[in-house]
């Protein structure tokens, strides 16, 4: 782009159209249009067969499992693999795991977060420095030696075992800090003022303060809880502890015979999370989207 | 005398004291920032440590013991393990088409999705909608699709083309897996791209049309580069969990048929909780470690070479 143009044409503010004929005018966001259509049809129709093929019944399936327009319709699948296939406990256990940890890491986050962006301590910015380091380090490494730390600590097979490696995030720490930084001192200051302690300013007024922030980190950290496979498939022995990503595997293996059970299994499994999602849509793809401008 | 910071001493200082000797403005932080710390500290710096100096030994953990190998474990990876290498080109091969596969899908569909008006919050919706489902529901719903008699081979049969054996082949195994996971990561990054066009001023366009490009150029020459931090940030994370592949592995092929599909961390997983043997299975870590290290410091020099303008 030659420096000439940009200052000789007047184009500030100004949109520009390139010459088009009048079919290439209409052509194009057809193409586009087309083009996205289909592939959002490629992207629901596993969906599509998630859906119908839980609600076929065992017969009907075994009958008819590739058709796309189901001939029964039941609920039998998904009462088996809800009540025998303990699909409940699963359910529940994923619940309970993922509210924990989102819980107890959104306030220890907060708390860290609040430490390195606003409190003066000695040795804090080498600290911060560690807590960041600590996020190059890839899963990968860190499997083993986390079971090792847990099963010294007779956690293994344990509840515990399983929430306690999420209750501290690196990468959430980081991004409430930058959300910490950017909260004007006044509103401290004159709470200072007013004599709050630090407590009472943390929670009174900064947590509220940063509700959304607190809110997206919140439903990631749910999402990823939910999802998290290796870990809890690593460090559970005991079947009634399985949260549903491997309870339903585990489920699969017994009844792959039945896959329509094994759909129904998966419904249910996907449900909850489609809930969080479209509840906080606008905090997902916020938080996607700052997530990759950052960088 | 100035009325400022004078803290200390009745007699009244001068000077005020340095923060460390000021323990009530310091202690809050260790307080907040403590439990972060020691968790963070406890579960990654000390893995670290725990995993290097485990690779060193034999350990078997049921025996809670085993015998010093020095390097042994990574002369055993390197030189004597077939697998290992074949999990590691296996790992490289999915690596390879997943990282591209993604970025350019979804830089295309971004690049689509940001021109049109109306639906793009729909069709962004839908296409995300694979991100935020269990990966395992994914691979068990893949799995059906890609059997022999399955969905996929019976609309290939409507058309003509007699389908692969996709998963049971060792042929196309792999490559099964990565379209799944290239449908399933695509619209997360879309998501991603689109935030980084919408960010680009459209002065940079104007100016690119007066000095007379066509779309493609304008694509080429204003949207490409100044995308480049983006796409650094997409190709360095899809790199990174690329290389860690287990999860749809283990529940759509089991590594198999015979090595096909083996991972490095199915092989991690395989040494380390079903054979026992954790030291070698830390040493191959390492191995995974050193290999990602090596490929993101490489996405990071090429990239910092260039300059955009």
């Amino acid at each position: 782009m030659s420096q000439q143009s940009l200052t000789q044409a007047p184009t500030h503010g100004i949109a520009i159209q390139p010459k088009r004929t009048a079919i290439g005018f209409a052509l194009g966001p057809l193409i586009v249009y087309t083009l996205l259509i289909l592939l959002a049809i490629a992207m629901l129709f596993p969906y599509y067969y998630l859906v119908i093929n839980a609600f076929k019944g065992t017969r009907g399936f075994a009958a008819d499992p590739y058709s796309l327009i189901p001939k029964t319709f039941t609920f039998e699948s998904i009462i088996y693999a809800w009540d025998k296939g303990r699909i409940n406990v699963y359910l529940g256990n994923s619940a309970f795991y993922a509210s924990i940890v989102v819980l107890v890491q959104t306030l220890i986050n907060a708390l860290a977060a609040y430490a390195f962006a606003r409190i003066q301590f000695p040795g804090r910015n080498t600290l911060f420095m560690g807590v960041l380091a600590t996020m190059m380090l890839p899963y990968s490494v860190l499997l083993i030696p986390t079971y090792l730390i847990v099963w010294s600590l007779g956690l293994a097979n344990t509840v515990s075992g399983v929430v306690i490696p999420g209750f501290a995030s690196a990468y959430g720490i980081f991004m409430l800090r930058q959300f910490f930084l950017n909260i004007p001192f006044e509103i401290e200051d004159a709470a200072r003022i007013d004599g709050c302690s630090r407590l009472r300013i943390f929670f009174q007024i900064i947590l509220p303060l940063a509700q959304p922030a607190l809110v997206t980190i919140a439903i990631f950290t749910f999402i990823g809880e939910w999802s998290s496979f290796i870990w809890p498939l690593v460090v559970l022995s005991n079947d009634k502890l399985y949260p549903i990503t491997v309870g339903i595997a585990l489920f699969r293996g017994e009844h792959s015979m039945y896959y329509d059970r094994v759909f129904a299994a998966s419904l249910l499994a996907t449900v909850p999370l489609l809930v969080v999602f479209f509840l906080g849509q606008r905090y997902i793809i916020g938080g996607i989207s700052l997530t990759g401008l950052k960088g | 005398m100035s009325q400022q910071a004078v803290i200390g001493s009745p007699r009244g200082r001068s000077v005020p004291k340095p923060l460390w000797q000021q323990p009530r403005k310091w202690i809050a932080g260790y307080l907040f920032a403590g439990p972060a710390a020691i968790l963070l500290v406890l579960f990654s710096l000390i893995s670290i440590g725990v995993s290097l100096y485990l690779s060193f030994f034999d350990y078997d953990i049921i025996a809670r013991g085993g015998p010093f190998v020095g390097l042994g474990n990574y002369r055993e990876a390197l030189f004597k393990d077939e697998l290992f290498w074949t999990a590691m080109a296996n790992t490289a091969v999915y690596a390879a088409g997943v990282v591209p596969g993604i970025t350019i899908s979804a830089f295309l569909l971004a690049l689509a999705g940001h021109k049109i008006t109306h639906g793009k919050g729909i069709f962004r919706t839908i296409y995300f909608l694979p991100s935020i489902t269990p990966i395992v529901v994914i691979s068990l719903i893949w799995v059906w699709l890609y059997s022999p008699q399955g969905m996929f081979n019976q609309f290939l049969k409507s058309v003509g083309i007699n389908g692969p054996n996709w998963l049971i082949d060792a042929k196309t195994a792999m490559l099964s897996v990565i379209i799944m996971s290239i449908w399933v990561h695509v619209g997360y990054y879309v998501v991603i791209y689109l935030a980084g066009l919408s960010d680009i001023p459209r002065d940079f366009y104007d100016a690119a049309r007066v000095d007379g490009a066509n779309w493609w150029q304008e694509i080429r020459y204003v949207t490409v580069p100044l995308l480049r931090n983006v796409t650094l940030f997409v190709t360095v994370t899809l790199a990174i969990s690329a290389f860690q592949v287990f999860t749809q592995i283990y529940i759509m092929t089991l590594g198999g048929p015979g090595s096909a599909t083996t991972s490095v961390q199915l092989l991690i997983f395989r040494q380390g909780f079903q054979y026992f043997r954790m030291g070698y299975a830390s040493a191959l870590s390492w191995l995974l470690f050193a290999v990602i290290f090596v490929l993101v410091a490489i996405q990071l020099r090429t990239t910092r070479s260039e300059q955009i303008f």
